[in-house]
């Protein structure tokens, strides 16, 4: 029946596809689709959406949150396979964004508290001395093969209060002469803190550089009771 | 429940261009019917319940045939003798190259628009709680998904009739 006038517009279309219309006007949008080749044509497109929206985005999202730390306000984020990022530079919520997006391109950002409620109560816990550990799954997968097998190492092997030379950690993941490379590894750390960069030092027992802040590598190494570290820096 | 076959059915022929196929998606509509019946309690509406399902299915099994046959300058969709594909499998059609595209076009929306429809249609949030998300009222929430959704669909129709013309 084409060729009749349709009252209806693309949104009507778009709160039918969606569920949200109550059962008159959902029956009413149902017989019409029938008769109106121009909303029929909008709706099978809507539907189809549906499936490339969650199909092309998929497990993509990356959540982050905002708080509160010592270290001033301390941004996270997360992707469905574990934290992704932690950094408290400089940065306000718009240029976490940005920064976040060029990093991850096409991947949503949502802000949730939620999902990120449980890393910030083991964070809060350490600056205040109450926690030794993270339990929690860390996504590397922006990093280089090399860049990962370092930080995994780090992470597993170096407990809270202990430290490594830069080139004792080369050692350690079978590349004596990578010393330098395993530096640079350990400055790509996206997640400062969990995977533990801060406890990597050089091996005259100088501290050696933090992506952070020296400032905050002190103040981490503090917190781990190694004062004595600070005064042979 | 079946006293509406015989209407279903006729909705179905209108919406198809085979009465074979309406039949077909007759038949998957009562399958879906008895595998999670309507709550048939007073004030619910069976009828309308069973109009959107085989209305759902209909426009499921249009959107596919749309695609394959690019039938956007007014062709009359043929009947392709292939299997027919689920609508989920639209996206996996495309080439790597037009799921790239995909992939842009959604990257390029306005963030707002890109969380609001994310949240909306991937995670199924009410617009409260977007709103909430975004920092905004509901109805800009709901302007925001709706806009999104409508340039979504430009933008696919887009990447989808470049890829069929290939």
């Amino acid at each position: 029946m084409s060729g009749e006038t349709c009252t209806y517009r693309e949104d009507d279309v778009l709160a039918y596809v969606s569920g949200e219309l109550e059962a008159e006007a959902d029956l009413e949008m149902s017989v019409h689709l029938a008769e109106c080749e121009e909303c029929r044509e909008s709706a099978a497109d809507f539907r189809a959406l549906d499936c490339v929206i969650s199909d092309c985005c998929r497990d993509e999202a990356i959540r982050w949150h905002v708080f509160p730390s010592p270290f001033g306000r301390m941004f996270v984020a997360a992707t469905s396979r574990g934290i992704s990022r932690i950094t408290w530079r400089e940065l306000d919520d718009a240029g976490f964004e940005d920064w976040m997006a060029a990093q991850f391109p096409g991947r949503p950002l949502i802000r949730d508290a939620e999902a990120l409620a449980g890393l910030e109560r083991q964070l809060t816990e350490y600056f205040r001395g109450e926690r030794t550990d993270f339990d929690v799954e860390v996504d590397l997968s922006v990093l280089s093969e090399f860049e990962r097998r370092v930080l995994e190492e780090l992470a597993e092997a170096i407990r809270f209060g202990q430290v490594i030379p830069y080139s004792e950690l080369a050692k350690r993941i079978g590349k004596p002469k990578a010393a330098r490379a395993v530096g640079n590894a350990v400055g790509a750390n996206p997640v400062p803190i969990v995977v533990p960069c801060h406890r990597v030092v050089r091996l005259d027992g100088s501290l050696g550089g933090y992506g952070g802040g020296v400032e905050y590598k002190e103040w981490l190494l503090r917190i781990e009771g190694r004062e004595d570290l600070l005064k042979a820096g | 429940m079946g006293s509406y076959g015989p209407e279903l059915q006729r909705h179905l022929q209108r919406m198809l261009p085979s009465d074979a196929d309406a039949e077909d998606l007759l038949q998957e509509v009562w399958v879906r019917a008895l595998r999670s019946p309507p709550d048939a309690g007073p004030g619910s509406n069976v009828r309308a319940w069973l109009y959107r399902v085989a209305t759902n299915a209909a426009l499921d099994r249009l959107a596919v045939d749309r695609r394959r046959c690019c039938a956007l300058d007014g062709r009359q969709p043929e009947l392709a003798p292939e299997p027919e594909a689920a609508p989920d499998d639209l996206f996996q059609q495309l080439s790597p190259a037009g799921r790239a595209r995909v992939r842009e076009r959604v990257a390029a929306l306005p963030p707002k628009q890109r969380q609001a429809v994310w949240l909306r249609w991937v995670e199924g949030r009410g617009y409260e709680a977007i709103a909430a998300r975004l920092d905004s009222s509901p109805e800009s929430a709901r302007a925001n998904v709706y806009n999104g959704i409508k340039r979504l669909r430009r933008e696919l129709l887009d990447v989808w009739t470049k890829e069929n013309d290939r």
